[in-house]
């Protein structure tokens, strides 16, 4: 398995597992991790707690995207809105989804890096029914 | 103890002025301002040496723009800044220019907006908070997704959403300032589509253009002897940003429902008092999003309520009866300006084909990335 190119937001696992931040003052769980503080009160990253999160959630919106400006990746693909079940809520490409997919589970995978071969980024993937 | 300057010090809109939004030329934008600016100077029976301070709202043009341009009016050295807020840049433009005004440093304001296209590079995006996102999530695929989100939710279909560039195309194409003037049918908006349910004209056009309002006191009204039948009342201006909202909460329709009830309650107004909304409607979706958001109506209504004419020219509040973002255009700087143009435009009675029946009370909102709500609530001087 190829290194991941973004080992701050990625533990490859398996499974892979996205890295949080919760914050001890105002108890907020978020993704992606601050490497400034937390948003909401201001506690500063080095008071941060990492924490890990399950790539596995639901769809609540999705769209496919039919123009886009770079040539990566290959139109066209689906983005969706996604409920992690830990809460957080991301925006992905889903691999296989389409506009109808709304209401579906979805779990991450690693998947080679159009930025760079030599890594894998995550997308995620509709779940075996 | 705060005061609200524009409740304590009446300040008025006496003067508009536009160049016509258009694609990308070869005109400078010393010339599209000035344009713009000449007009307002008419308009408002001002002329530039009465000026005693100027704002330019813009987000592309580069540093150092207002001085180059409005000394060809004459160098009166007066105070010029340039307001950068994104997309909303044009109405901080106005919001400087009120509260210049409202505070008693000056009685008669030049608030300016103009760009023309360059590439952008919004500074969220090199803050060096890195997501998975990775150039895959785009303003109009952020957009798509609240629009599958909202018709989900509502039960609603793809064309439920297009008649909002339905309606504001056939708004804009009657208004001479517009980008896009051309009346489109169901079937053109449906056609051509760029992410989810939204399509190219279902998206604003980004290109260049200028617009500016002249602003003033009373004791400016009274010096320079200006017609008081067409100055419209600055009732409230009102700049929030984003805070931080539960995992699920729609952070654009939030930011506009915070920012809306404070500049209803400065103003002392009801939403459901406006007959006139310029709306940031950059993507078709947001209109529905905002409008509900402001209060005009409920969670889920907008939809139907536009598709029954309430929101039309005519109806009981017109909604982007210049165009709005969709079909007048999203120059950028301007646009913020524009939309205060055509709400006085509108409140003074002026708006000829487009004007919507004694329109006594209007309000322009705009949103830009980071993100930012500023809002104006405008009285008419009748």
């Amino acid at each position: 398995m190829s290194e991941v190119r973004q080992p701050h937001l990625l533990d490859a696992g398996p499974p892979p597992r996205l890295r949080g931040h919760s914050c001890p003052t105002c108890g907020r769980t978020f993704f992606p991790p601050d490497p400034f503080a937390c948003e909401k009160c201001g506690t500063p990253a080095g008071q941060l707690t990492g924490v890990t999160l399950t790539a596995a959630g639901r769809i609540t919106a999705a769209a496919t995207v039919h123009r886009h400006h770079h040539p990566s990746p290959e139109t066209p693909f689906t983005v969706a809105t996604i409920e992690l079940d830990e809460g957080p809520v991301l925006k992905s490409v889903v691999i296989g989804a389409s506009d109808a997919d709304v209401g579906a589970r979805v779990r991450g995978v690693l998947v080679p890096s159009a930025v760079d071969e030599a890594t894998v980024d995550l997308r995620f993937e509709l779940e075996q029914r | 103890m705060t005061r609200n300057l524009l409740a304590d010090r009446p300040t008025y809109v006496v003067g508009i002025g536009l160049h016509r939004y258009q694609r990308r030329s070869d005109v400078s934008y010393v010339e599209l301002g000035l344009t713009a600016v000449g007009e307002a100077l008419t308009d408002a029976g001002v002329s530039w040496p009465e000026v005693e301070v100027a704002y330019t709202g813009t987000a592309q043009l580069g540093m150092g723009s207002s001085r180059v341009m409005l000394s060809r009016l004459g160098a009166t050295g007066i105070p010029m800044s340039q307001v950068e807020n994104a997309s909303a840049s044009g109405s901080s433009a106005v919001a400087l220019a009120c509260l210049d005004v409202a505070s008693g440093r000056s009685d008669v304001a030049l608030a300016l907006g103009v760009d023309k296209p360059a590439p952008l590079s919004p500074a969220p995006g090199r803050a060096g908070i890195d997501n998975l996102e990775a150039g895959t999530v785009v303003p109009f695929t952020h957009f798509a997704l609240l629009a599958s989100e909202y018709m989900n939710g509502h039960g609603l279909q793809d064309i439920d959403i297009a008649r909002v560039a339905w309606k504001n195309h056939r708004n804009g194409a009657a208004n001479p300032y517009a980008q896009r003037q051309k009346e489109r049918s169901l079937d053109e908006i449906l056609a051509d589509p760029i992410s989810g349910s939204l399509t190219r004209l279902q998206c604003c056009p980004v290109g260049e253009g200028a617009a500016a309002v002249i602003v003033v006191s009373e004791d400016g009204i009274e010096r320079l002897g200006l017609d008081r039948s067409r100055a419209v009342r600055v009732r409230s201006s009102v700049t929030r940003t984003e805070g931080v909202y539960d995992p699920g909460v729609g952070i654009d329709a939030a930011l506009t429902a915070e920012t809306g009830a404070l500049a209803f309650d400065q103003a002392g107004v009801a939403p459901t008092d406006l007959d006139v909304l310029e709306v940031h409607d950059a993507f078709s979706i947001e209109e529905l999003l905002y409008t509900e958001a402001l209060g005009l109506c409920g969670e889920g209504e907008a939809a139907s309520l536009i598709a029954s004419g309430h929101f039309d020219i005519g109806g009981t509040c017109a909604v982007s009866p210049s165009g709005g973002l969709l079909s007048m255009g999203h120059p950028i700087g301007p646009t913020g300006t524009g939309q205060v143009c055509e709400v006085t435009r509108q409140l003074r009675g002026e708006a000829g084909v487009r004007q919507q029946p004694d329109a006594r009370l209007g309000v322009a909102h705009m949103v830009g990335v980071g993100a930012v709500c500023v809002m104006h609530v405008l009285e008419s001087p009748n």
